[in-house]
């Protein structure tokens, strides 16, 4: 019984890992793809056998790299539910959410290769690539961050991390329940991971193409 | 796995969408590389598109993940593969099984089909299979030999060389004409039109003949690149090259061998010939242009240095001692002349020898003689008159006879009836070219553009005289000045050429008017000159053709017509040779057979304009109006013919000398500019020696461009600039052929004096009162730069460049307030946080050096190395300094840059941000700086919790929200209770899941025996698609097979639909159910197929109806929004 939780959670932590480091990339594209910064700002790389776009910048990388893997340990908890990117306008009312939504199954033994994962992994970069029509034009001087959502407050004293930070999120509310257009999604076990958008409901017609 | 380098290279990186423009890749001058980048360019575009199709598929996941191949380069090598053994196989059939064997005329000849044609792709397809052709399905630079195609997009046809990547763009005709004359045909009459087009336009034709003349001696100086020219030239510029370098036979010598020369004492005689300056051909006439592009100037080149002097040139140089160049000049400097090398007044002596040069040139002084002449045109526009009522216009056209000729030899006057030819040598051995020839020299069939020894073969007693430019320029400015006295409205086409309108200035016969004006020019000049008086500018010209030399011709509207009749097509101005044959083989040799075919037909065989200007030419039609100059958009100056250097300094000493020569043009002109480009031949790899003896031969075309924010004209600053832009090119000095420096987006230089030049001054100034102070660090920092930023440039250039652009960073007020003055708004360069700056990759750096006029670079190399010597302590201050000035930095992009990354390096000191999703509403938050404790907006609210609260609590939490106190309250309400009745839905539906009633339990699932059960054909086949959908199991396949095969006859039967209805939707609800939370896509997709097959059929509709809300409900119960179902 020991051996097999411990085996559940190396398990895990190589899922884990391999989440983290899809969500750097992944966030990265998201980036790009709203070209906040000019395309000379990233450089293409390549990541699962796919082009991505890495960012040049050292802060801006470190940012996206420092926020994910501060992340991991609650990811292989299973204690982050959504990492969202978040695109505020000037006047810090967001408008645009690219949410990831995380699910570890902790207790999960079937095991996954890696592989298949990351082919899993690689087609939501793919399908990042051809969403820019999904997504609103960004203000001009917008800004970006990225937040996480936790399930449930990670136990104080276990870390003096910066978990323990309490911050706000929106300053200013969304009338309503946001529009949702999923971009992709997995399930596996242990891990699934949905990506979808979130926009303020309908305040203005989205100019989104619609294939009906 | 893990990030890794891709391999770049110039030409992948700029691939993406969103990617500027790459300035080198549109560059007409680098045509040379554009072939392997352009299939690259295409083949990638594939791909992506590829990406997109398969991606953007509802059913992607299924046929992607499945996809055996790693990335689609291995797909499209694959497919291509997989499409030539096709190909192969039906050929090899088709050959076997033909009942008659066909002669496989399209033998190594490989098609690639590009958009529609007639015949069709498939049927030529067809063709090349029958006759032993190959077929490309796509585009490759490597196996396809020729592309076919009807028509090409403007924009194709623009950037030709990307496009076809060299390869011929052909008619599908010639494949049809091929076939039925049982041979290949070549493909040359049957290339696009589009394509083989560019043969000189009207424009070109009236316009600046010089600037015409310049395009076509591209290998020569340019003096004025002109804009239309260069569009409409561009094309064919490069064969040019490699047919000039083809044709030349001449041996050419060694430089060592060339200096040998001049050691060996035979300094006279080598001096003689191996002087050298670039000469054109011939005289810009539009006729002879097509003549000109096949031939060379090449200065012939004693083959011994003992070969005695020929007496003609002896004799040459006896006469022409009125020259500008006196002898001793040609004696001390020649044997050196031929080359850069060793000749530090090269860029001087080399613009000075050039006829171009002076062409090009005169008009700058022209326009300063008569500097108020546009202006006049402006204010009494004859445009009124030319087209309201045409009878009236009266247009003079005057041209002098045979200029470059008869001003040498008007004080010659033994020479006035003998054949006399302009040229610049006169080695009859020589590939040297007429450039002008005079009547009794015509007679012998000497031409311009025909070499010196070609001539002398035809006539052997023809004399060959040099240049006298100043006499040029004193018999043109006597020329004008008599123009201007006589008539108001001139346009000057060339120094030897005008136009006059004197429509409002003579009152009497146009004829005598010439008459006398031709007399004052002869009695002025001793030159003659002939005229042509005609109703426009067209007739005109062709009139002075019929009045040469030395008469004068009238052509009255009544007689335009007749005298059109006859005339060669040729005659007409932008017919060349190109479109003279297309015209001959539609068996239409003069302007009466083109007067017969409508303007429709003449527009869709020539192209619009095309066939427009023929149709109008044709019937003496012209509607232009004598006007002033055009204002040249660019000034630049171009040296491709003996460069040679030796080292970094040598092309250094070069380039002050570029600048200098075009600072001059520019003041010359009066304007400054902004744009600077500097071009670059670069022998390639592989290439010898060229074949002309100091040419450039096969030349890689490299070009780089900067723009500042204040346009100059100053000398010191475009040197510096140019220095700057030459450093970026990393480039062996040995292997320079070519510079080339232009200068555009000009600006009159007096309105821009006021603000550019001061700062720029400025700048100047404050960079030599700080050079000494930083003079230590600039080599320390020079190297931290350049290890740190993998920037280009090299060391002296670099060293060159921080010395003179050192700016200091306590800059004065007043230049702050100068930028602000500008549109172009960048913060202070002191504001900016090094740090940053340092970090941004070498594109972005460059554009922002370039906004700073080049001082960024130079500041960062030295805030480095102080930094360095300094200490952590002043990065700190500079650091925070620099953060706090992002916020008040201005509009512009390129501050965004930082500005965005000065953002999100503020975001970062949190790490993570950490928030509750389901927190409780009544639960503390953290203030910021307000004093809520409400979570912000409704979607925060856990809906469940909400719910369970009595309805008084819920109205009153929702007015305590601080967006609903700040909104109206009232929209909230329906939200609250829109979601109630759903929400409730929800619970029902559970409790019904929760029965025996599971549909999506079992495998199959046992919904399957329902719908198969069920009378409804529209459920049966759902069933049927499921269970032959195997193992995906994904009912969004299902849906994406009944859109084919549902319609709206299929729900015709009559009862049993409530039922049919009830069952589709207990199964989607499950459905949802199962896979809302694990794969919203999944649900996402079906909504949509859905929807879209609720247009076609009843049932589906209905279904589509009752599923909607629910799942708008489950998908709020999960994530907290709604589906995006628009």
């Amino acid at each position: 019984m020991e051996r097999k939780s411990k085996h559940n959670q190396s398990l895990q932590g190589e899922a884990a890992r391999i989440l983290v480091e899809f969500l750097e990339v992944a966030i990265t594209s998201i980036v790009f793809l709203k070209g906040i910064y000019p395309p000379g700002a990233f450089e293409r790389r390549r990541y699962m056998n796919l082009v991505v776009h890495k960012a040049r910048h050292p802060q801006l990388s470190y940012y996206i790299c420092s926020a994910v893997s501060g992340l991991l340990p609650y990811i292989e908890k299973g204690l982050v539910e959504r990492v969202a990117v978040i695109f505020f306008e000037r006047a810090n009312v967001s408008v645009e959410k690219f949410v990831f939504k995380l699910a570890l199954n902790q207790s999960c033994d079937s095991k996954v290769e890696n592989t298949d994962l990351e082919f899993a992994l690689r087609s939501f970069l793919t399908k990042l690539a051809a969403s820019e029509s999904l997504t609103k034009a960004i203000p001009r001087d917008c800004r970006w961050e990225i937040t996480a959502y936790f399930r449930d407050l990670p136990e104080a004293g276990s870390n003096k991390d910066s978990a323990l930070i309490w911050i706000p999120t929106d300053t200013k509310p969304w009338l309503q329940p946001p529009l949702i257009t999923p971009i992709k999604s997995m399930s596996s076990e242990p891990l699934s991971v949905q990506l979808y958008l979130e926009h303020p409901s309908s305040l203005e017609p989205m100019n989104q193409a619609s294939d009906s | 796995m893990s990030f890794d380098s891709l391999s770049r290279s110039d030409n992948t990186t700029h691939s993406s969408k969103r990617s500027r423009c790459n300035s080198t890749s549109s560059n007409p001058w680098n045509n040379g590389q554009s072939s392997s980048h352009g299939s690259q360019k295409g083949k990638q575009k594939k791909a992506r598109q590829k990406t997109l199709g398969v991606a953007w598929g509802a059913n992607s996941r299924s046929s992607f993940q499945r996809s055996p191949f790693s990335d689609f380069g291995s797909y499209m090598d694959v497919k291509n593969r997989k499409l030539h053994n096709q190909f192969a196989a039906e050929a090899a059939g088709s050959s076997h099984g033909g009942s008659h064997t066909l002669k496989p005329i399209f033998h190594g000849v490989s098609i690639f089909v590009d958009g529609f044609t007639v015949p069709s792709s498939q049927d030529l397809r067809g063709y090349m299979l029958k006759y032993g052709g190959r077929f490309e399905n796509y585009f490759s630079r490597r196996h396809v030999t020729h592309i076919i195609c009807s028509n090409l997009p403007d924009s194709k046809v623009k950037n030709l060389r990307s496009f076809s990547g060299g390869l011929p763009v052909v008619k599908p005709q010639w494949i049809i004409d091929s076939i039925a004359a049982n041979k290949l045909l070549s493909w040359v009459p049957y290339e696009l039109n589009q394509v083989c087009d560019n043969q000189p336009k009207l424009s070109l034709f009236f316009a600046l003949k010089n600037a015409s003349a310049t395009e076509n001696a591209s290998s020569y100086p340019v003096c004025i690149v002109d804009d239309v020219a260069e569009t409409s030239l561009v094309c064919g510029k490069d064969e040019k090259y490699i047919e000039v370098a083809e044709t030349i036979e001449q041996r050419s010598m060694s430089n060592e061998r060339f200096e040998d020369d001049g050691r060996d004492g035979k300094m006279n005689n080598a001096s003689v010939h191996c002087y050298v300056a670039p000469i054109e051909s011939c005289r810009a006439e539009p006729t002879f242009m097509e003549a000109e592009q096949g031939t060379l100037f090449q200065e012939e080149v004693q083959d011994s240095p003992d070969e005695p002097c020929t007496s003609g040139s002896n004799h040459l140089l006896t006469k022409s001692n009125t020259g500008e160049v006196p002898r001793s000049l040609f004696r001390r400097k020649a044997p050196k002349g031929h080359s850069t090398l060793g000749d530090p007044n090269f860029v001087e002596n080399y613009f000075r020898f050039s006829r171009l040069h002076f062409i090009g040139t005169w008009r700058q002084r022209y326009q300063k003689r008569y500097p108020n002449t546009p202006v006049e045109f402006k204010s009494t526009s004859a445009k009124n008159t030319a087209s309201d009522d045409p009878h009236k216009t009266c247009i003079i056209h005057i041209d002098m006879d045979c200029f470059f000729v008869a001003v040498v030899i008007r004080d010659l006057p033994k020479l006035q009836d003998k054949p006399v030819a302009i040229s610049h040598s006169d080695n009859p051995k020589g590939t040297a070219e007429i450039s002008s020839a005079n009547y009794p020299a015509r007679e012998y069939g000497v031409e311009a553009g025909m070499f010196v020894k070609d001539a002398k073969a035809l006539c052997p007693r023809l004399t060959i005289l040099q240049y006298n430019f100043k006499a040029y320029e004193e018999v043109a400015d006597q020329f004008y000045d008599i123009l201007h006295k006589h008539c108001k409205k001139v346009q000057a086409v060339s120094c030897d050429e005008a136009f006059l309108d004197v429509t409002d200035s003579i009152e009497y016969d146009p004829q005598n008017f010439a008459k006398e004006i031709r007399k004052e020019i002869y009695e002025t000049t001793r030159c003659t000159a002939s005229v042509g008086i005609a109703g426009n500018m067209l007739m005109a010209r062709l009139a002075t053709r019929k009045a040469k030399p030395n008469g004068q011709c009238y052509i009255s509207y009544e007689m335009v017509n007749n005298y059109l009749h006859d005339l060669p097509i040729k005659s007409l101005p932008g017919i060349g040779y190109v479109l003279e044959d297309k015209l001959k083989q539609c068996n239409i040799s003069t302007c009466g057979q083109l007067q017969m075919i409508p303007k429709e037909s003449l527009q869709k065989e020539f192209g619009f304009k095309t066939g427009e200007m023929l149709w109008n030419f044709s019937r003496g039609i012209d509607d232009r109006v004598v006007g002033s100059i055009r204002e040249s958009k660019s000034i630049g100056a171009e040296v491709n013919w003996g460069v040679r250097f030796k080292d970094l300094k040598d092309s250094k000493q070069f380039l002050s000398n570029l600048c200098k020569e075009v600072s001059m043009r520019l003041q010359g002109n009066g304007v400054r500019g902004r744009k600077f480009t500097l071009k670059i031949k670069k022998r390639r790899k592989d290439a010898e020696e060229p074949a002309k003896y100091m040419g450039c031969g096969d030349c890689e075309n490299l070009s780089h461009t900067m723009t500042v924010p204040a346009a100059t004209n100053d000398v010191d600053v475009l040197h510096r600039i140019i220095m700057q832009i030459f450093g970026s090119f990393h480039i062996d000095a040995k292997e320079i052929r070519g510079v080339g420096l232009q200068v555009s987006k000009l600006e009159n230089a007096d309105a821009s004096k006021q603000d550019g030049r001061n700062i720029l001054k400025a700048w100047l100034s404050s960079a030599s009162i700080n050079w000494r102070a930083s003079d230590i660090n600039s080599h320390y920092s020079e190297k931290t730069h350049r290890e740190g930023q993998a920037f280009d440039g090299n060391p002296n250039q670099l060293s060159a460049d921080s010395a003179a652009n050192l700016i200091n960073m306590e800059m004065d007020p007043s230049m702050d307030e100068a930028y602000s003055n500008r549109s172009l708004d960048p913060p202070p360069l002191c504001h900016l946080d090094m740090e940053v700056i340092e970090s941004l990759p070498p594109e972005i750096l460059s554009e922002l050096n370039e906004a700073y006029g080049g001082k960024l670079v130079t500041l960062m190399s030295e805030s480095k190395g102080k930094s360095e010597e300094i200490g952590n302590d002043e990065i700190g201050n500079k650091r925070s300094a620099g953060g706090s000035l992002f916020s008040d930095a201005g509009p512009s992009n390129k501050v965004d840059t930082c500005n965005q990354m000065g953002q999100s390096h503020l975001q970062v000191e949190g790490h993570v941000r950490v928030a509750q999703g389901s927190s409780n509403p009544g639960s503390s938050r953290p203030s910021n700086g307000s004093t809520d404790f409400m979570p912000s907006s409704l979607s925060q609210v856990d809906p469940s919790v909400l719910q369970q609260l009595p309805k008084e609590l819920i109205d009153g939490i929702i007015q305590m929200l601080p967006a609903h106190r700040e909104h109206d309250i009232s929209v909230a309400d329906p939200f609250l209770c829109g979601n109630m009745p759903e929400d409730q839905l929800v619970t029902r539906s559970a409790e019904n899941s929760e029965s025996p009633n599971l549909l999506w339990v079992g495998n199959p699932p046992k919904w399957i025996a329902k719908f198969r059960a069920s009378k409804s054909l529209i459920l049966n086949v759902i069933a049927d698609l499921y269970m032959r959908s195997g193992s995906s199991r994904s009912l969004s396949a299902v849906l994406q097979c009944c859109l084919s095969k549902v319609s709206a006859d299929m729900d015709a039967e009559s009862d049993g639909l409530e039922n049919s209805i009830h069952c589709f939707s207990e199964m989607l609800k499950q459905y949802i159910k199962q896979k809302i939370e694990s794969d919203i896509e999944e649900i996402y997709v079906c909504s949509r197929i859905l929807k879209r097959l609720s247009v076609k059929s009843e049932i589906f509709q209905q279904v589509y109806n009752v599923i909607i809300p629910y799942l708008q409900a489950a998908v709020n119960e999960n994530y907290g929004g709604n589906l995006c179902v628009h």
